[in-house]
This record gives structure tokens, sequence and C-alpha cells, in this order.
């Protein structure tokens, strides 16, 4: 990973958080662009192992949205 | 009688109201033909940029 | 043209000479003579304008002819008569936005910066002829060639300040014949200058200048609420008498007077004509060769009962041509059109169709990946910030990426078919689409992989839009390094995707209703009509619902006489069964497989379906304001109703009359408009005025929402002497009982002065409240809205039916409605209920469900205990009895389990432990 930037990883619910962030672009608000998301089915997908690894990959941040 | 009737229907207009009349009926089981007068289908809802109350792309 | 052998590739229209107005764009700007109506039209062919082809009008230029690779053009083609042979006609011919030329004193035609609202949903638009930019003289070409133009052009400017005038060609008898409302204008308006602002920033000043604020249907309320309170957009009650240009600047100057009776200037750079509907001259025609029956306005002449059945059997209509409506009216009407017409055909149902031509799947499994990447430009939208070359570039760097290419509108049918060719020609075997989001386009692009003989699975999906170009529209670096890890993300993840299998579902093709109103007993008569055995639950002892307490609906018909007989219909109908005094106690199951257990009286039963519907309507609000209840002479609208019912004489000896509108609707613990009320006490005035012409009769508002051509009534109350008087929220009439008469005080809006009204009758316009049925809607998993109605799937284009298969919404349940709009909801719902049920043999799961490694799995019941959906449990035999399953019709795909299972033996298809693991990895890789 880029050392300079900071980056967060967040794991969106399809159902709700997924939709919430297309719904932020709908409306056109803005925000730091050190997210980048991955889709899962349901927060329920969610296992603790995701977050280990997104941080032993370097992610500053794991955010888990449902 | 029944043996007179035509399983089929004649949908004039390609808006979106013409457009979802001959979805249903294609999918319920009936044969459709959608006329449209100009060369695509769509509609004015076609040309509209976004839609009310929710502003999603009309496209 | 020969529309088989076009390609839609565009080489011809890049060298056509000719020229002619782009009607698509508002004639904002020219076109070619060979052309298409847009770039994602359907079916994407070019057509030739005969009347300005050099070729066909001059016997010159036949470059199209000598350009085109497909050899798909044919100068001879000569109009073609063809017989159709159908059993029955929908017309939805639908309607012209209203010319203002005629209009003097807006100078649409002298002034450049006086447009319609027509032109200005193109100017708005990343497609149109600014690409979206909101400029003045927006009539004139980028880059003209005329002097004159250059000139003006040279003035051009990005407006400070933009006005919209309301009901131009509509609401207007003095200018031209349109006496009805076009019922969409207001929410286009205040759509338009909100968007107007989102692009041209903050400090754009919006005003709209308007007669009455007519925003009736579900969520307007709150939006227009919106626009004014947090965007800031002025909301003006006057009528702009006309406009004036300063000849230098071209800035518009206008005279107005408001609501104080003073006059004010002001100055505009830029004037938006909100435009009416109109039904064209063209479409009467036809209407009259098709024998139909119009209003006196050239809609179709229907009844309230069969809203979309014309004079003549057989031929059915449907969206603006009923009546003027907005996008998620025309689907209702169009969905009831299908409906309406099936009904009549249903003998003859499926004796017509072909079945579709299955492509052959390709085997990919053990298949080295060759993953073909599309990136979408999306306009400007995503172009306009990302750079998207590079990303493309950057794609074809990836590992096992085949393939990359950039599409203009990837979801356009060019973009699918080119799709289609480079999978088939470079053997692809996982398809990455970078474009908007998943959520609307993802069936588009699976079914594109379908059709090119590849399992809809091996597909996945980046949003480079709603996700990075629509947010970070300032930074376009860090939004194009941004694309590129998503799309190395999503390649990482698709290389893993395999072929995914949907599990057949048997469908139950028994139907329940829930609600025996008028939306529930249409809904029911249709599908019964269609054949199918239909149950209609009613909690209360008869059928009808609300129905009974009404007197007339708005075009005089009497309600009764056809509710008794539609009740007699259901009742005698051999395939309903009607279950009044019965109460649903449980719903277990899901599409095509539900299991109800049902109370009446004491006793309970059990019910198996496939279908349900939910018609389970509203109720009136009872007043708390008012002084309702404390004088037998406040009543509400439906008291009124009865008397009428009841021929009550008393009504023809008052000597005043009073309505107060909004009474619990649009206020801050009620935001909405209950929609039928404004109507409904317009309605009850006439007759109050018929029985007795001498009677004083006042009706105090807000706004007067007689929509489309309801204002007919509005207009004809006026006529006969009802007097309307204004009030705004925050100034609410004050009633008072005083020596034993009823006292209504409010200011009035014309004189400005305190008024002071006795009333013999004083009658509350009550809101239409919801029954916020919260454990129905957790029986069948659907959503409540804030206020405590049903929430549609779509609010545009799904609303009949909810996100939950199988469950199906009409009625004033979803919203407020009055008679004909209800029972078109019934009938809308039976038909998408039918689409369902038609599909009996052919109804599969979804293919990203759970299933179990049964070698792994250590029967310990996490899972069977912890699923929503009670998809998992023990086999009861077989090899691997004891070890968990999953049903597949019952799972949801949520992946619940997947993450509880201790043993890892639980799998979830198409986001499997591994596929998550490759973006986590994908995203750590350094670029």
């Amino acid at each position: 990973m880029n050392d300079n930037t900071i980056k967060i990883v967040s794991f969106l619910c399809n159902w709700c958080s997924y939709g919430a962030a297309d719904l932020a672009g709908v409306s056109r608000m803005e925000y730091p662009a050190d997210i980048r998301v991955i889709r899962i089915p349901c927060s329920g997908r969610m296992s603790p192992k995701f977050i280990l690894s997104a941080f032993r990959e370097g992610a500053d941040a794991v955010w888990v949205s449902g | 009688m029944n043996n007179k009737l035509t399983g089929s229907v004649v949908v004039i207009g390609g808006g979106i109201s013409g457009m979802l009349s001959a979805l249903d009926l294609a999918n319920s089981g009936y044969y459709v033909y959608l006329v449209e007068k100009g060369p695509s289908i769509g509609g004015v809802m076609a040309q509209l940029d976004k839609t009310f109350p929710t502003n999603d792309c009309a496209m | 043209m020969d529309v088989n052998l076009c390609v839609g590739c565009g080489a011809c229209a890049e060298k056509c000479p000719g020229k002619f107005d782009d009607g698509y764009n508002a004639n904002l700007k020219q076109r070619t003579a060979i052309y298409v109506e847009y770039p994602q039209a359907v079916p994407l062919k070019y057509a030739i304008n005969p009347k300005v082809c050099l070729k066909l009008t001059k016997d010159k230029c036949g470059l199209c002819e000598e350009i085109c690779p497909a050899k798909a053009i044919d100068y001879t083609q000569k109009e073609e008569r063809i017989t159709l042979d159908a059993g029955s006609i929908i017309f939805s011919p639908g309607f012209k936005p209203f010319d203002p030329s005629r209009f003097d004193n807006y100078q649409y035609t002298n002034f450049a910066n006086v447009v319609t609202s027509m032109e200005f949903e193109r100017i708005l638009s990343a497609t149109g002829p600014t690409m979206g930019h909101v400029v003045t003289f927006p009539k004139l070409p980028l880059n003209p060639k005329k002097k004159q133009d250059k000139l003006l052009v040279e003035k051009r400017k990005d407006p400070k300040k933009i006005a919209w005038f309301q009901c131009v060609g509509s609401r207007d008898i003095n200018k031209c014949d349109n006496a009805y409302c076009s019922s969409v204008c207001c929410m286009y308006a205040v759509k338009e200058a909100m968007i107007a602002k989102e692009h041209a920033g903050g400090d754009l000043d919006c005003s709209i200048f308007f007669m009455d604020m007519r925003t009736p249907g579900k969520e307007f309320e709150k939006y227009y609420e919106n626009a004014k309170e947090k965007h800031g957009i002025k909301f003006i009650r006057s009528r702009v008498h006309s406009v004036t240009e300063d000849a230098e600047t071209h800035d518009l100057n206008i005279r107005y007077v408001d609501e104080k009776g003073g006059i004010i200037d002001d100055t505009f750079d830029m004037i938006v004509l909100s435009v009416g509907l109109e039904i064209s001259k063209e479409t009467r025609e036809l209407a009259g060769k098709l024998g139909i029956e119009l209003t006196p306005s050239g809609f179709c002449k229907t009844s309230s009962f069969e809203p979309v059945t014309s004079s003549r059997d057989g031929i059915y209509v449907s969206g603006v041509f009923n009546s003027p409506k907005d996008i998620p009216e025309s689907v209702l009407d169009a969905n009831a059109a299908a409906s309406a017409a099936g009904d009549a055909l249903s003998a003859a149902r499926n004796t017509l169709t072909k079945a579709v031509e299955k492509i052959p799947e390709i085997n990919v499994v053990g298949d080295r990946p060759k993953i073909g990447v599309f990136i979408c430009d999306c306009g400007s939208n995503i172009k306009g910030v990302v750079d998207c070359a590079g990303v493309t570039e950057y794609a074809r760097s990836l590992p096992y990426v085949e393939f990359a290419d950039e599409a203009m509108y990837a979801c356009s049918q060019d973009a699918q078919n080119k799709m289609v060719e480079y999978i088939k020609e470079k053997n692809l075997n996982r398809i990455v689409v970078a474009a908007c989001t998943p959520k609307t386009h993802e069936p588009l692009f699976q079914e594109t992989l379908t059709n090119a003989g590849l399992n809809k699975y091996l597909f996945e999906m980046t949003n480079i839009r709603n996700h990075n170009s629509w947010v970070h529209k300032n930074n376009p670096d860090i939004a194009t390094q941004k694309a590129k890890d998503l799309v190395r993300m999503a390649v990482a993840k698709a290389a893993l995707s395999e072929p995914l299998k949907e599990e057949k579902i048997n469908v139950n093709d028994t139907v329940m209703v829930i609600g025996g109103g008028l939306a529930g007993m249409t809904a029911a008569k249709s599908l019964a009509s269609q054949g199918y055995k239909t149950h209609l639950i009613e909690k209360k002892d008869k059928l009808g619902g609300e129905a009974h307490k009404l007197y007339k609906t708005a075009q005089g018909e009497d309600v009764q006489t056809h509710l008794d007989q539609l009740i007699r219909e259901i009742e005698t109908n051999e395939n309903i069964t009607v279950h009044c005094n019965t109460t649903l106690e449980a719903v277990d199951g899901f599409v095509g497989n539900f299991k109800s257990t049902l109370k009446t009286k004491d006793t309970a039963f059990e019910l198996d379906y496939g279908i349900a519907v939910l018609a389970t309507g509203a109720k009136a609000l009872v007043p708390v304001e008012y002084e309702y209840g404390k004088d037998p002479r406040i009543i509400t609208s439906l008291d009124l109703d009865k008397r009428f019912k009841e021929k009550d004489a008393g009504l023809a000896k008052l000597n005043s009359a009073v309505f107060i509108q909004c009474v619990g609707s649009r206020q801050p613990d009620r935001p909405y408009c209950s929609r039928v009320c404004c109507t409904h006490s317009v309605d009850n005035a006439i007759e109050l005025k018929k029985r007795n012409p001498e009677m004083d009769v006042f009706i105090l508002y807000r706004d007067i929402r007689t929509y489309g051509e309801r204002e007919l009534l509005y207009k004809k109350a006026r006529e006969l002497g009802v007097i309307f008087i204004r009030y705004d929220r925050e100034h609410k009439p004050e009633v008072k009982l005083l020596n034993g008469k009823v006292l209504i005080a409010l200011n009035d809006h014309v004189l400005n002065q305190p008024v002071e009204i006795e009333a013999d009758l004083l009658t509350l316009a009550t809101a239409i409240i919801p029954r916020r049925d919260e454990r129905l809607a957790n029986f069948f998993k659907v959503p409540l809205n804030d206020e405590g109605f049903f929430v549609e799937k779509h609010a545009k284009l799904g609303p009949a039916e909810f996100a939950t298969s199988g469950v199906f919404v009409c009625g004033s349940g979803h919203y407020p409605k009055p008679v004909n709009e209800a029972i078109t909801q019934g009938r809308a719902a039976a038909s998408r209920a039918l689409t369902l049920l038609a599909k009996k043999d052919n109804l599969f799961t979804s293919g990203t469900i759970a299933s179990v490694d049964v070698m792994k799995c250590s029967q310990c019941g996490v899972c069977v205990a912890i699923c929503p959906y009670s998809a998992p449990r023990f086999a009861t035999e077989g090899r691997f009895a004891g070890k968990a399953e999953i049903n597949a019709v019952l799972c949801k795909g949520c992946g619940l389990c997947v993450a509880s299972c201790r043993s890892g033996a639980i799998h979830l298809r198409g986001f499997d432990t591994n596929q998550i693991f490759s973006q986590i990895f994908a995203l750590g890789e350094v670029v």
C-alpha cells in the first residue's frame, strides 16, 4: 500500500450501506477518497479474519457497516 | 366463442407506459406487438435528466 | 435502412451532410439526416429522415451507402402496410409538451434565454447540448458559425438567477384552452431548480412563480419542503404578467404582483416556462379512427371503476393519454392496462407465445481464467473525472486479464452486443465491468453473459461512478487511482468466480389477497378471471372497506352502486373464496410457497398459497383540533358524504358552510399531502351549492390540489360562487363556539384583513392515515416508511410490488388515493402477480446461496440455530444424515451461517471466503 495515504477498507452490506454509498453518489456528496469498498451480501457475512487480514495488508482502518 | 379469441395484443406507443404494458403481457402468456412511430422506444422519460423525488437517473 | 443489417456503428452519421432539429434534445441542437434517437436507444438502429436526406430529396450525396460497413442502407424502402391480428389493443400514445410560442407575453420565440422546461431538462442532462452545464443562450451552438450568433455567444454566461413560471399551458382558458392541471409541472420545476443549483453551485438563485404548489404524491411534499427549507429555493405565489428583455445584456426583466399586492420588478438571467402536457392533434385524430371517446380536454374518457378501459370494447388506454400523470402513475396504468387487456383474453392465454431459445452454456470449470474488463465512461459522469483510458490500459496489465475496453455507455445496446462478440472472439470466461452500481445494472450485464453462453455468475461489477467519480469530483487524480484499485480488486475476485446453478422453485398458484376494499377486490377479481384460486381476507364483517363511506367519485359516479355490484361479482366468482371477520395470525415460507394461519372468530385454519397481495388500505384521521366533537355542526368529510348518501334534507337549508383543508396533513408530525381531500371538499362544496345556490360556501385551504381534470371541478366551484380563502400553516383558522354559533376566524389573503365567518356546517377535510400494520409488515418482511405507509419496490418503476419476491401492494396502504387510482393499482398488482404465476414452471432461486461441505461439517448446529430464514437443517436421511444441509429456496445468501461456522464447512457462492480475501489482498498490493 502507498505509504503516504490513509486507506480505509470498508465492508458494506449490499442491502443498506452499499446502497447508502450509492445514494451519496447520487446526491453528489463529497468525501475523502481514502476508502475502498468491498461489497458483502450482509454484515452477517463478516468474519474477524477479514478484519485482521485487512490490517495485515496495511489498512489504517477497517469499517464494517450494515 | 372462446375459439375466436386471439391471444395477442397490440400496444400502440413505446413510452414508459406502453413498454411496461407490453412486458407484463408478454410475461403473462400473450404475444405482443409493440408499435412505435419513432425509430426507438423510450418516449419522453428517456429525455428526462432525473426523476422526482428520488433524483434517480431517468435513463 | 435495413434494421436487420444495421450494427449501429454510427459511421454513416459521421459523414452525413443533411441536418435537422434534434427532437430528443428539445430541438436545442441539430442532428444528421441519418440518426439514432439517443446513444442508449433501443433498438440501436439508424434511421433516415426522408425530408432532409439529400439522396432522397435531391438524389445527391449517397455517402452513407458508400460508408456503411454492414451494407444496411437501402434508399428504395417504401412505406409498408402491415395487418396485425390481435385480441386487444392498448393505446398509450403519450402527450406532447405544450408549445408556448403563441404566448406573446413570455416572448419564448424572441428571447434567447426564455426556454421551456423540456429544453431545460436537456440542458441539465450530461448527454444534452451543453453537457449538463447550465448556460445562457442554450439554443445557440457551442461554437456558432454565423457572425450574428458569434456576437451573442460572447455574452453567454453562467446564470446567477433563474425563474420558473408554472402553469404555462395549464389551468388557463384565456390564452389556451387547457383548463386542466397537468399534474407534473410543480414537481419537475422543483426538481429542475434543485439539480440546476447542484450543477451550478450553491449561489444560484432559483425562484418558482406558482399559483398553487401541487405536490400530492408519495414523498413529494417532503421534497418540496426540503427544496424550500434546505436548498433555499424561493417559491413566489404569483402569476407573472410579462417579460421584457434588456437589448444589450439580454437579461430578462419581469414585473409581478406579490401576495401583499405590491408591484415588484426583478431581473433574471434565464426563465424556464413550465409547460403543461397536451394531447396532440395527431393523437386525437387517431383516437377518432379507433372510435374511442375523449373528454373535452382531449384525454380518454374512462370510468372511475374501469380506469383503463376506453369506450370501445377491446381497447384499453394508459399513460398521460388517460389523464395527465407522472411516471409511477403511468407505470401503474401500464400494468393495469395489461391486466385489463389480458383478462378479456384469458381463455386464449399461452396460445401464441413462443419459448425463448436457450443459449447453451459453455463449460468453463477448470479452465484458466481469461478475464475481459470493460470500463464505462457513463458519458461524462465517470470520464469527466476519471482517466478512463488510463484505467483501461492499467486493467490490461492485471493478472488473467485477456482483454480490456472502454465504452461510452457500457449499458447501451451496442456496447452489450460488442461485449458478446468479444466474449466469443477472445474466449473470455470471466467478465468485469467497472461502471455504476451493481444494484441496478448487474442483471443487465448478467443477461449479456447469458447471451454469450457464459454462466451469469462469472461476472463481477465494481462501482467507479457512485462510489468514485461522483463523490471525488474535485480530485481527478485520486479518483483515477481509486478506480484502478477497484478494478484490481474486482479482477482478483472475478478470477475466483465459478459458474453457479439456480434451483427450481415450485410455485403454488393459489393467491391470498389481504384486504377486501376496492383495491383488494379488484386484484382478486382480475387474478380469478385468469383462472387462479384466490382467497380474499377481510377483517371486518363485509367486503368494501372505506368505499362504503363515499358518496360520489370525482367524476360524479355513484360509489355505492358500483361497490355493491363489485361485491356481488366477487361473492359469486367461483375462483374466489371470501373470508370475512378473518385475521392473519402467522406467515411462513417464501415466494411460491407461503403458509399462513388465519383466524375467523375463534376458529383457526391454515392456508397454502404462492402469492400475497397486501391491500390493507388506510383510514380517515379523527381530528383533535378545530373544536371537533364539541358541536354536531362540526363534522368530517366522510360525515358529510354520509349525509349526502342519506339524502339529508337539512343540507339544503344551510345558510353557510365552511370547509377547512389539510386537517392533519402537511404538518411537521404528518409531513405528507393526503391527496384526495382537496377534490373531495371541492366536490362536496358543489353538491351543497346544487342543493341551495344561495348558500355561502367557503373553502379554507393552503394550496388547492385538484390535479389533472379535477381542476375542472375547482373551476366549476368558483363559477358557482364557492369562496376560496387561503391560509398558511403558521396562521391556521381559529374555530370558536360562542353563543351557540360556530365562528371561524382567519386572515383573508386577498383583502389582507382578518375575517370571521359564521358556519351552519363546518367540514374538516381530515388527513388519510395509514394503518401502520407492523405485524403484517414483519410477516412478509416488507418495509413501512416513516409515516407508516408500505414502501414499494421502486418509487418509479415498481409501484405495485415489494422488494420481497411474491408480495404485491395496492390501495391506500401504499399512499392515499381516490377510487380510480385504487382500482388501477389493484389491477396493476394483479398484473405483476400474474407475470410471476405465469412462470409457474420456470421460477428459479438465486445462485448466490450457501452450501455445506459435508466432509468438514462437525454437526454443531450453529448454522441451524442462527439462520433467520431457517434455511439450514440437519439432513435426516442418506449418507450424510446428521450433517447440515441448506434449503436453496429459503437461503437469502446473507452469509451469516458462513461466518459463524466454526469448521469452515459452509461456502457462500459468489461471496466465498477466498473471494473476499482476494479483494483484501489485491488492496494490499503496491501499485
